[in-house]
Formats: structure tokens, C-alpha cells, sequence
């Protein structure tokens, strides 16, 4: 038996694929995250008030989502609900993480993979040229830096916000700097829809010269936001069958009856599933479960995808096409909740800290994620964190298997399985840090 | 070193949280003047090549950390520690107390993996640091500072002073508001206003980022340069200092407060005070 290892870059975090190959016959593909630093332990004794500080650092490209539920699992123990104008500007701090998160994805992770080069930084004038006639690099940085200039703005600070907190928000939004913030992002759409029209140009040529979108069979499908105009600051989980009906809905409270975990000996990441089945998390699962955006322009691009890909759609490659859509819709979207007016409303409530236990559940760019605590004496005494990228772990693994069996032969193994290890993982866009934590 | 060629640069990341890539990826600048030699977030690049510069965050916390740090640092002539975990060993410093680390290592080994060593380490346990870059993370403007040349880069002496929110002499809290505080007064001090805000010791660089939007500095640049060689005793009297001054409330209940993990994270990453029995870093090389 052979083992085919292949190290992974341009995904967040440390992580590896084994691949065992038994005469021409693929034995098992293994998705392995190599590092691990115990937040779950760390947290124990910490004051609980101090949370939100604290888990941001799990990690820096999910931190806002940690902050959010990490806040809202404390008002889950605490039994506070934050006025609406609080609501409102955790939104705004979640759209500025997909923003940002769907950007880096796209561009900077798995950009690359369909123009042939190294890194986005790699790209040459007249490889842009070919196609258009903009420096893709400066401007795809560009539209990602608009995620995190909004997250310093509903947030405070820029990778790890500050401004949730119990009971609402620090501080509420300037006015003047909420238009001036808005016209940017009205500004940006135009550029952001060229990118993302530019992403499925070369994916459709990437697709023509690979043969395939990524074929894998069915499978559930599990997200926080709602049916219609999705929302991230989310209260509900549900869950779709592999043909496409909704089965289940759930409170985060409820995780433990609902979804099957489980440890593994070569991954310090564990996996989940549901009766049994594997699940999908993130942009295709939200996709598929959402009928309408709620909003023109990502609508529009909405039934680009099921015109042509059908619904539920399957392929694996649409995972990258959807974090477009998502990435359209957050700029439009925040710009639309900005016009508010943020002055002469209350953000922020009165509460009395209590001990007892709290579940807070975000839809992170990458799936649901939940925070839980045990509160005693104002301390965590328990504290454990489901992450998105668990869910989707047994589907990379399977896709990952998919894969090697179309290039792995009896006699030899094709050159083009390095590369399409690559793309499977990145269409997952799974994110290390979080999965160990 | 900003002349002629750009100068090549490398990011090894260890085990941290990414959040400092992130944040060099907002300093857009570099992008002009730099070339990015490696960094296995943004680039296919498996091995550090030879670069003038090498900026590694992170802790070391398994042994293919080590392992890769010490390979990569023979390829470069500058070493930078970037953030608070290749400082300080950083937030996973908070499973250095002895009773999580032994049911962190009962329950989190595995054979197939690297191993993780006995505790999380700051880079400069195994390497010589040129540059110290303080920050969770360093904001943008602090990482062009470190490439560019930290000699021309201006900053306060502390956090209070970028941070423009006035002191007033006649407004002293009974105690510690918490973070229940309900809404804060965007003008004022938030000491006055009973937070455990420690932005008079930090030092400044960072534009009083949390502070201006009314979340109290957590310490994330590390102490002052007054206050960076001496021991983290020195600096818990001068924070309880400020608090007597400027509050009525109980030094037992300030003392209390700062022994908290979030300001033993942040605010002590340069101490002994996680038992990592380092000298003090000097002055002259934290940026
Ligand atoms: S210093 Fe802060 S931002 Fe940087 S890797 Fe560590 S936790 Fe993340
Ligand atoms: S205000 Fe304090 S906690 Fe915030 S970035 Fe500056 S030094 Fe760090």
C-alpha cells in the first residue's frame, strides 16, 4: 500500500490529505488538521464577561462570528435580549465578515488555481489582460479590505471586534461616518459584481479544461439563516435531505440530539453527521436552502445558479460560485442596513449577570457555529465551541475520494490530482484554526 | 532598504489564529514595495526561500512548529516576532497553568500528528529576535512600520495619549462598571467612567483603536517603553496608581481585576508573569 501525502496552502490554518493506494485502488483519503491549541480547556476559570475579548482569538479570519456568538451565549445564560438598533449593527459586523471572508476566498485562496499561478500577487499584467483590463490583484484586495473597514465600524476594532456586548453594543455607529460608509460600498458593487462575473468566466474555462464541476453524490445540507432575505445574527438551524426538503429545524440548544460528533485518531479536528449521512455547511448549503436573497442584484445572480446548475445543486466547484453571490448580496445588503439612522436609540440594556448556561448560535461564513457555557460563580466552568468546518469534514473526505479516484489508474497517478486535492479542500474553504481551536 | 530591488519577504505562520495575516493583508502599501517571497496563506509556496525579511507569528506549540522555525530562520537576515502568541507564546499561554496543560496533553494527543510540546512557547525561546511588532494583531500601519524601517515610524508613548477621550478630576466610580456598564460616554475618560481600561500603560502605536470606539484597552501593544524592562510587579503598582488617583475604588478590587486571564494575555505577554522565565525584551527592539 502506497500513501500519498499533499501539504495544503492557501486554506486558513495548518492541514494535510493522505491518500492510501492499494494497486491501482483508492483505500481512504484522509483530511488531516495539524495543529491544535485548546481553547475549550483555556477558557475554563476565565470570567465569563471576558469571553468575547477572548475567543475572537480562536482565530482572526472567523473572529467576528466568535465574538458575536460568544456574546449571545452569555444573553442566552444571562436571559437579556439587546434592542433592535444593537441587532442591527451585529449584522452589519457579520457582513463585513463575509465580506471579507467570501473576498479572501475567492480571490486570494482560490483564484489562483484557476488562472495557473502561484498567488494572486503572482498574477501578471498580461495574464489580466487577456480577459480585462484591471489590476485583479489591487482590486480584489480592495473589496476585501471594504469587510474589514466595516467590521472596524460596527466593531470597533478591525480583526478582533470589540463592540458586542451583553446586552447590546459598546457603542452605536456615527452617522456621518455610516453615509460616508455607504457610499463606498455603493461605490464597490459595480467593481465587486465584475470580479465575481470575471471568478465564474474563468471557473466555466477551468471547468471545460478539468471536465467536471466537482461530481460528488447528494448530501444534507445544514444552515442558520432563514428561507427568505438570509440573515447571519441567526436563532434557528435547519436541515435539508439530499433531495431537498427541509427535515429538520433545531435551536442551538439542541445540537447535542440533533448531530452525531466524533473524534478521530489522525485529525485534531473531529466530524460530524447527521442520522448517519454526511452534511454540508456553508455557501451551497445556504444557497440551496434560501429562495430568495431578498435583494436585486444578488437575486439576480441567484437564478444565474439555478438556471444553470438546477436546485438543489450538488457540484462541488459551486461552493467558490456561491461565496460570490454571498459576497455581492453582504455589500449590498450592508449598505442598505446602514441607511438607518443610528442616533436616539437605545443600544445597550441593563443586566444582571447570573449563573447557568448559554447557547449562542451565528451563521459563520462558513456554516452555523455555536458557542455553549456553563457559568458558576461568574466563571466558565464549561466551555465548548461547534464549529462549521466539523460539519463539513466527512463531505471534504468524500469529495477528496471522488477525486482521487478520477485520477488515480491501475498503472499510474495523474499529474492533475495535486491540483484537484487543492480545489476540493479550498471549496470547502475550511478554516483550521476553528476546527481545533 | 526600501531602494532598488523590492526586498523579498516571508510570513511563517505557527500556531496562532491568523489574525496577524489577516491584518498584513490589509496593509495594502506592501504590495508595491515588497516582494512576498512566502506566506502558505495567500501563496502555493511550501518552503522558505532565501528573503531579506522574515515575519513569523504564531506560538510554537508542536514540534513541526519548532521544526519549521528553525529552518526558516536560516534563510533570512531579519528576523521580526509578529503578535502577541510568537511573543508571548501567546493566547495559548492561558493552558499554561498547570492543571489545564496536564488534561490538555491527557486528552489531545494524537499518534498520526505532530506533537505538541509540553507548553506553548514564544518564538525567542529558540531564536534571536531582531524586532519585537506587539499588537493582537498589529494593526496595517504597524506592519508597514516593521517593514519599512520602525526608525521612522511616529507613535505616542502610550495608548492614552492617541487615544483623546478627556481625564476629569471630579467624576470618580465607586467601583468597577464590568461590561454592564450600558452606554459610554464617547468623550470621556473610561476610567472616570469605571472601566478596568489599562491604555495608560500600553504602549502606543496601535491609534487607540479599541479605546476611541469605548472598549477599554486590553494591552495588546505590551507595556510602554518605561515600563517594558522592568518586572510585571512594576507595572501592576503603576495601573493601581492611575486607579487610586482617578477613582474611588477598593485597590483590592483594581488588584483583582488585572490578575484576570484577558489582561495576563494582552498586557503581560511581555512578563514573567505566565512563568516563562524570560529576561525583558529591550526597549530598543520593540517597535
Ligand atoms: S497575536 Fe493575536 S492576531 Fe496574531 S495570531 Fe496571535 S491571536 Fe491571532
Ligand atoms: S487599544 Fe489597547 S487593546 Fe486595543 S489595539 Fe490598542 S493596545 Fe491593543
Amino acid at each position: 500500500m502506497t500513501t500519498l501525502t499533499f501539504p495544503l496552502s492557501r486554506i486558513e490554518g495548518h492541514a494535510r490529505v493522505e491518500i492510501e493506494v492499494h494497486e491501482g485502488e483508492v483505500i481512504s483519503t484522509r483530511f488531516q488538521a495539524m495543529e491544535k491549541r485548546g481553547f475549550n480547556l483555556m477558557v475554563q476559570g476565565a470570567p465569563a464577561e471576558q469571553m468575547p475579548v477572548i475567543v475572537p482569538r480562536i482565530c482572526g479570519v472567523c473572529s467576528t462570528a466568535h465574538h458575536v456568538a460568544s456574546v449571545k451565549a452569555l444573553e442566552d445564560a444571562y436571559g437579556v435580549q439587546p434592542p433592535p438598533l444593537a441587532n442591527q449593527i451585529r449584522e452589519l459586523l457579520l457582513l463585513g465578515q463575509l465580506i471579507q471572508n467570501q473576498a479572501t476566498s475567492l480571490f486570494v485562496f482560490t483564484m489562483p488555481d484557476r488562472l495557473g499561478v502561484e498567488s494572486i500577487f503572482h498574477i501578471t499584467d498580461e495574464e489580466a489582460d487577456q480577459t480585462s483590463q484591471f489590476n485583479i490583484a489591487k482590486r480584489a484586495l480592495m473589496v476585501r479590505q471594504l469587510g474589514t473597514d466595516l467590521i472596524s465600524l460596527a466593531g470597533g476594532q478591525f480583526i478582533h471586534p470589540v463592540k458586542a456586548v451583553v446586552g447590546g453594543v459598546s457603542s452605536s455607529i456615527d452617522q456621518e461616518k455610516a453615509d460616508a460608509f455607504r457610499q463606498r460600498l455603493k461605490a464597490a458593487l459595480p467593481l465587486a459584481c465584475e470580479l465575481v462575473d470575471y471568478y465564474w468566466e474563468i471557473s466555466l474555462r477551468m471547468k471545460d479544461r478539468i471536465g467536471t464541476w466537482g461530481d460528488d453524490q447528494p448530501a444534507y445540507y445544514i444552515s442558520s439563516t432563514e428561507r427568505d432575505n438570509p440573515r447571519y445574527n441567526s436563532s434557528i438551524i435547519r436541515v435539508m435531505t439530499p433531495a431537498g426538503e427541509c427535515c429538520r429545524e433545531f435551536t442551538a440548544n439542541a445540537f447535542r440530539k440533533e448531530l452525531t460528533f466524533e473524534e478521530t485518531d489522525y485529525s485534531y479536528a473531529g466530524r460530524t453527521s447527521y442520522q448517519g449521512g454526511v452534511i454540508r455547511a456553508n455557501s451551497l448549503a445556504r444557497a440551496n436552502m434560501t429562495r430568495s436573497m431578498g435583494i436585486r442584484r444578488a437575486d439576480a445572480y441567484m437564478r444565474r445558479l439555478r438556471r444553470e446548475f438546477g436546485h438543489p445543486a450538488h457540484p462541488i466547484l459551486l461552493f467558490d460560485l456561491c461565496r460570490g453571490i454571498e459576497l455581492v448580496y453582504a455589500i449590498e445588503l450592508a449598505s442598505q442596513l446602514l441607511e438607518v439612522d443610528f442616533s436616539h436609540q437605545e443600544i445597550d440594556l441593563h443586566y444582571t449577570p447570573r449563573d447557568g448556561e448559554g447557547w449562542g448560535l451565528v451563521e459563520a461564513p462558513r456554516g452555523p457555529l455555536i458557542h455553549h457555557y456553563v457559568i458558576e460563580k461568574g466563571n466558565i466552568a464549561f466551555g465548548e465551541f461547534i464549529i462549521p468546518t466539523v460539519h463539513n469534514m466527512l463531505a471534504i473526505e468524500r469529495a477528496l475520494r471522488v477525486a482521487a479516484e478520477r485520477y488515480i489508474h491501475d498503472d499510474q497517478v495523474d499529474l492533475e490530482l495535486e491540483q484537484a486535492v487543492g480545489r476540493v479542500v479550498r471549496a470547502f474553504d475550511p478554516c483550521i484554526a476553528c476546527a481545533t481551536h | 532598504m526600501t531602494l532598488k530591488k523590492p526586498p523579498r519577504f516571508a510570513v511563517l505562520q505557527l500556531s496562532g489564529c491568523a489574525g496577524c495575516e489577516v491584518s498584513l493583508l490589509n496593509a495594502n502599501e506592501w504590495i508595491d514595495q515588497f516582494d512576498l517571497a512566502f506566506m502558505p496563506l495567500v501563496t502555493s509556496a511550501y518552503d522558505v526561500p532565501e528573503v531579506e525579511v522574515l515575519l513569523i507569528s504564531g506560538g510554537v506549540r508542536s514540534d513541526e512548529d519548532l521544526h519549521n522555525l528553525r529552518q526558516a530562520v536560516k534563510r533570512t537576515k531579519k528576523i521580526v516576532a509578529v503578535g502577541t502568541c510568537a511573543i508571548s507564546g501567546g493566547v495559548a499561554n492561558l493552558g499554561n497553568r498547570d492543571e489545564v496543560r496536564r488534561l490538555f496533553l491527557s486528552q489531545t494527543e494524537r499518534h498520526d500528528l505532530p506533537r505538541l510540546l509540553p507548553k506553548s512557547q514564544p518564538v525567542d525561546t529558540f531564536v534571536d529576535v531582531d524586532l519585537y511588532l506587539p499588537g493582537c494583531p498589529p494593526t496595517p500601519e504597524l506592519f508597514m512600520g516593521a517593514l519599512l524601517g520602525p526608525e521612522d515610524f511616529v507613535a505616542s508613548k502610550t495608548v492614552c495619549q492617541e487615544c483623546g477621550r478627556k481625564k476629569l478630576k471630579d467624576m470618580k466610580p465607586a467601583h468597577l462598571t464590568g461590561s454592564r456598564g450600558g452606554e459610554v460616554d464617547p468623550d470621556i475618560c473610561l476610567i472616570n467612567q469605571g472601566y478596568l481600561c489599562v491604555g495608560s500603560s500600553t504602549r502606543g502605536g496601535c491609534r487607540a483603536l479599541c479605546t476611541r470606539p469605548g472598549h477599554p484597552c486590553v494591552g495588546c501593544r505590551g507595556p510602554s517603553d518605561i515600563l517594558i524592562e522592568k518586572d510585571s510587579q512594576v507595572w501592576l503598582e503603576s495601573i493601581q496608581r492611575i486607579f487610586a488617583a482617578m477613582t474611588d475604588i477598593p485597590a483590592e478590587e483594581i488588584h483583582e481585576a488585572l490578575l484576570s486571564p484577558q489582561l495576563s494575555l494582552f498586557l503581560f505577554q511581555f512578563s514573567d508573569y505566565a512563568g516563562t522565565g524570560q529576561a525583558p525584551r529591550p526597549k530598543e527592539k520593540v517597535l
